[in-house]
């Protein structure tokens, strides 16, 4: 059976000390975050912040990818053809999609550092990074309530929680965290939920070039009409929503040019040009 | 340290059978407490050693009280069903023996991992099983430690009430299952069974949460477009998908009043549940595309099978003038399962807004490219039949569209879930 692609935070996947190793070859292995994310595959979108080629010979390329929550280390060599080529070519900062494997790296007993080894990168637009951070936000949500009723269980029982209605996975992967980890600080993720939902770029950067897009057109509309004495507030306004503007927009971008100081109002309700 | 012994002594003498004398016994005891084993363990370590039997503190239950994750179990049932099969461990062929046993307050499926020579109708004391959990519902183990004996004591079977499942849920492998739902399409065909000619009714039925293929093998006097109550059905995986069956031990009842049908076309369900299920008739699902695998794009049919072949040669009709055709195979995936999706040449075409003839005009890079660009990493609602075998689920779509997802929406109903939360 495939494995699901989980969307965990960096926040949350990097803090994991714990990995069930799959026995056999069929067996997958897991790595199990404090919050109970039993992950083997993961799909994360983020900024790729550097690209660094680590090999002393041939290629091995690291890359670190942020997001709302902390940073992943991503690591393609010579069997991640397209993963490397992709980031031997990748510019920095952009936004991009992994999808990839969890790896694990263990110079001691009892120090464990997480990875990614990509199967697929690509580069996507603020929108698909934001619908991201709200994916892996509801995700993990849903396992801090899962988290939070197994805690409440003596002992926590995984059928339990499937009975409540948890996938088994989720139900497995707290099961297991809570046995590995003890108690769980549910604030840490409420905290880093609420800083992922506070992270979001698409509105903000489409509003404002929107808003840069309309005051063009409103100055058009203001020389257009201004004449001697200046052009009426609502004459604009009219003119703008019929070329298909909103009225908020016309009136936002209007008082954007008036800070700017493209236009001034040198009688009340009217507008010119300076 | 001397501490005294004589109670626990008088334990194990209790345990332990035939010409054993106190002496030997507590020094024994004394030797592994020396050792520095706690009282209790040494305690069963001479009562094993004497040949005794194990003191196993043994938890009484009813089958109807028996939970998942039960140890040390202990009850008297009656073998409803049992059944010899093979199966490999660790690379040895093993017999083992499936079953049903049940008392007053409920029937629960067993496995006997020896031959403790059951059979259907004995009544039987059971001591030191185990239980795990299969379907939902806890599964006994008879393990090597556990102890059978017949005992003449009389079990009154409880009547199994039947389990009430919305369409969604059902997997194949249930039994006495009531559901309440529509009668989407109904067709009713011959068939011979060992040499007698049988009506069995087919088709579709429905309720809010899904659709599933069903079987009946009785006529109950149901219509398509009624709405029914069936108590007493079971469900078997039928051509990777669930099947919902029933006969002459199910009762189906006419309801009079309309239900509200899933319209999948707006709704999706997680993809896990589309996994446990194995498959199911008319599916939506959203997540991200994750992957597109070879074979998408321009591919070459044989005229005469319809089969895809490669470089002019169909694997049955031999060399032939292929009929290009077009299609993606992708894994969308939503973070709790994920299954394989084929898009054919209609929902390639909505879905790129691309025709093939415009497909045909560019080289298998290009192709590659443009559908990778397009869908990798995005959200798609799909939809159609989910078809389970040993590589997973595939989903054969017949309606796909891109989904813009609602951010800011989804961002506010979060925040305020996590409000309520705190």
């Amino acid at each position: 059976m495939r494995e699901p692609a989980l969307r965990v935070f960096a926040g949350e996947y990097n803090e994991s000390t714990h990995v069930l190793k799959g026995e056999g070859e069929k067996t997958p292995s897991y790595v199990i975050t404090p919050l109970g994310a039993k992950v083997n595959r993961l799909f994360i979108v983020g900024v790729l912040t550097d690209v660094e080629n680590v090999a002393q010979e041939g290629e091995m390329w690291r890359a670190h990818l942020s997001d709302p929550t902390g940073i992943y280390s991503i690591y393609a060599g010579q069997y991640q053809p397209e993963p490397a080529a992709f980031l031997s070519r990748a510019e920095t900062p952009s936004y991009v999609a992994v999808v990839g494997k969890a790896r694990v790296y263990e110079p001691e007993e009892g120090t464990l550092f997480v990875s990614i080894r990509p199967e697929m990168m690509k580069e996507v637009d603020a929108m698909l990074r934001d619908y991201w951070i709200v994916e892996a936000c509801k995700h993990t949500y849903t396992r801090m309530k899962a988290m939070k009723e197994a805690m409440e269980m003596d002992p926590p029982s995984v059928y339990k929680l499937k009975e409540l209605g948890y996938p088994s996975l989720i139900a497995e992967g707290v099961v297991e965290a809570l046995s590995a980890y003890g108690d769980v600080d549910i604030e840490h993720y409420q905290f880093l939920i609420k800083e992922a939902l506070a992270h979001f770029e698409t509105g903000k950067i489409e509003y404002m070039k929107e808003l840069g897009e309309a005051e063009e057109k409103v100055l058009e509309i203001v020389k257009k009409c201004e004449g001697e004495d200046g052009a009426l507030w609502d004459e604009i306004v009219d003119s703008g929503e019929k070329e298909g503007m909103e009225r908020n927009l016309v009136e936002e971008a209007l008082a954007s040019l008036m800070d700017k100081g493209l236009v001034y109002e040198p009688i009340l309700g009217k507008l010119k040009t300076t | 340290m001397s501490e005294d012994l004589g109670a626990v002594v008088d334990e194990i003498m209790k345990s332990v059978e035939g010409d054993v004398s106190r002496e030997d016994v507590e020094s024994n005891l004394r030797k592994f407490i020396d050792y520095g084993v706690p009282v209790e363990q040494a305690k069963q370590a001479v009562i094993k050693k004497y040949g005794g039997k194990q003191a196993v503190q043994v938890v009484q239950k009813k089958l109807g009280e028996v939970e998942p994750d039960d140890r040390r179990l202990s009850f008297i049932g009656k073998i409803v069903a049992i059944d010899e099969r093979e199966v490999e461990v660790r690379g040895e062929k093993k017999k083992i023996f499936r079953g049903l046993i049940g008392d007053e307050t409920a029937v629960l499926p067993f496995t006997a991992w020896k031959d403790f020579g059951l059979e259907q109708g004995e009544v039987v004391r059971v001591k030191n099983a185990s239980a795990g959990e299969w379907g939902g519902q806890p599964r006994l183990n008879f393990s090597e430690w556990t102890e059978v004996e017949k005992t003449d004591e009389q079990v009154d079977l409880i009547k199994r009430k039947p389990q009430h499942y919305d369409i969604i849920d059902l997997k194949p492998g249930l039994s006495n299952i009531e559901v309440k739902a529509k009668l989407l399409t109904m067709e009713e065909r011959e068939v011979s069974v060992e040499g007698t000619i049988k009506k069995v009714y087919t088709g579709i039925m429905g309720d809010m949460t899904g659709k599933i293929r069903y079987t009946s093998w009785t006529d109950f006097g149901i219509r398509e477009g009624d709405v029914v109550e069936i108590k007493g059905a079971y469900t078997k995986s039928w051509r990777g998908a669930p099947q919902l069956i029933f006969d002459e031990n199910a009762t189906v009842e006419k309801i009079d009043e309309d239900i509200a049908i899933s319209e999948m076309s707006k709704k999706s369900i997680p993809i896990y549940k589309l996994v446990e299920a194995g498959g199911g008739v008319d599916v939506a699902v959203e997540g991200v595309v994750i992957e597109i695998q070879s074979g998408s794009g321009i591919i070459y049919r044989c005229p005469k099978c319809n089969r895809a072949i490669s470089e002019g040669v169909c694997p049955v009709d031999g060399e032939v003038e292929g009929i290009p055709d077009l299609r993606i195979k992708a894994v969308v995936d939503d973070g709790t399962g994920a299954v394989n999706a084929v898009f054919n040449r209609e929902t390639t075409e909505k879905l790129t807004e691309k025709t093939l003839e415009e497909f045909r005009g560019m080289n298998d890079g290009e192709v590659e490219e443009e559908l990778k660009n397009l869908l990798i990493a995005h959200p798609i609602h799909v939809e159609g039949n989910a078809l389970s075998d040993e590589y997973g689920v595939t989903l054969i779509v017949q309606d796909a569209e891109m989904v813009t997802p609602a951010v800011e929406q989804e961002r506010e109903e979060l925040l305020s879930k996590m409000e309520v939360m705190e």
